[in-house]
């Protein structure tokens, strides 16, 4: 390793520190844009039951006025 | 018993993702990707989610053309719309991964763009679904849709094997080179997926049963 680094000039090291900063920043973005993905798709379905429960609340509600 | 069964569900894959997370943030990087091979402990586990919930709503479909029973046609569209969610998080994933690696967000590549044509097949499935009014018809030509489009999942899983492809050889099978000492890591976090993916179609079949629910009471409501 020691004589690997040794042979590296500053330039060759920099830019091997960017690659890997470079590489992490990735690796961040996708793990974000997954866990976005399938947090939107879960909300989406919370607030489509939310909108389904109002709607059959709001039905039946006239429905039994109808009957009566 | 079903809002139960999701919370336990959800539980223990929040509990497995947590615990891998802390186990693969300490795995050391790989020698020529980096940081970012890494990725693969997620890519890879919503792809086996996505193309399972293809595999069930398959299944559903077919029983349901078989048994006309109304709940495997709830299942199948559940498992679909959450297969679709998990695809299309196979599908970023990859592409953030492609542009680090390759220098590129996406090529049309065998393996990308049957992936993108199972994503685009099913979402017809989810349209063609909004398209038709009378239940039972639309039961069974989304049924009938839902097979067809099964077709494309093992041209997904094999093409990187029947074809020379810019994403790379198998790594799990076909002689792969995945570390065995990363193997554990990323089969709970395959589980972990798994989990999530069914507790997620749990509370998308109650939404289902609610539409329907909605459905018969507007029903009665013109009936009046």
């Amino acid at each position: 390793m020691l004589p690997f680094l040794l042979a590296q000039t500053v330039e060759d090291i920099r830019f091997e520190m960017q690659r890997l900063q470079r590489n992490y920043e990735f690796l961040s973005y996708g793990l974000i844009a997954a866990w976005v993905i399938l947090a939107i798709y879960v909300l989406m379905m919370v607030a489509r039951q939310r909108r389904l429960k109002g709607e059959i609340e709001r039905l039946r509600t006239m429905l039994g006025e109808k009957r009566l | 018993m079903r809002d139960k069964a999701v919370y336990v569900l959800g539980i223990i894959a929040a509990a497995l993702l947590v615990n891998d997370m802390l186990h693969i943030i300490g795995l050391p990087d790989e020698k020529m990707q980096g940081a970012v091979f890494k990725i693969i402990f997620f890519h890879v586990p919503v792809a086996f989610t996505a193309l399972t919930a293809c595999g069930v709503s398959m299944i559903a479909s077919a029983l349901f053309l078989i048994t006309r029973n109304f709940l495997f046609d709830a299942l199948a569209v559940a498992v679909t719309e959450v297969g679709l969610a998990f695809l299309a998080a196979n599908l970023v994933t990859g592409s953030i991964w492609g542009r680090e690696t390759w220098g590129i967000w996406w090529t049309w590549d065998a393996r990308l763009t049957s992936a993108l044509i199972c994503w685009v097949l099913y979402a017809s499935y989810l349209m063609l679904r909004k398209s038709i009014e009378e239940p039972t018809q639309r039961a069974i030509f989304a049924a009938v849709f839902s097979i067809f489009c099964f077709i494309d999942v093992p041209i997904v899983i094999f093409s990187i094997k029947w074809w020379r492809t810019q994403h790379p050889q198998p790594v799990f099978w076909a002689g792969g080179s995945f570390p065995a000492d990363w193997a554990p890591y990323f089969w709970f976090n395959v589980l972990a997926m798994m989990l999530l993916g069914a507790a997620m179609t749990l509370v998308r079949l109650r939404d289902e049963e609610s539409q329907r629910e909605l459905e018969s009471l507007r029903r009665m409501a013109n009936a009046y």
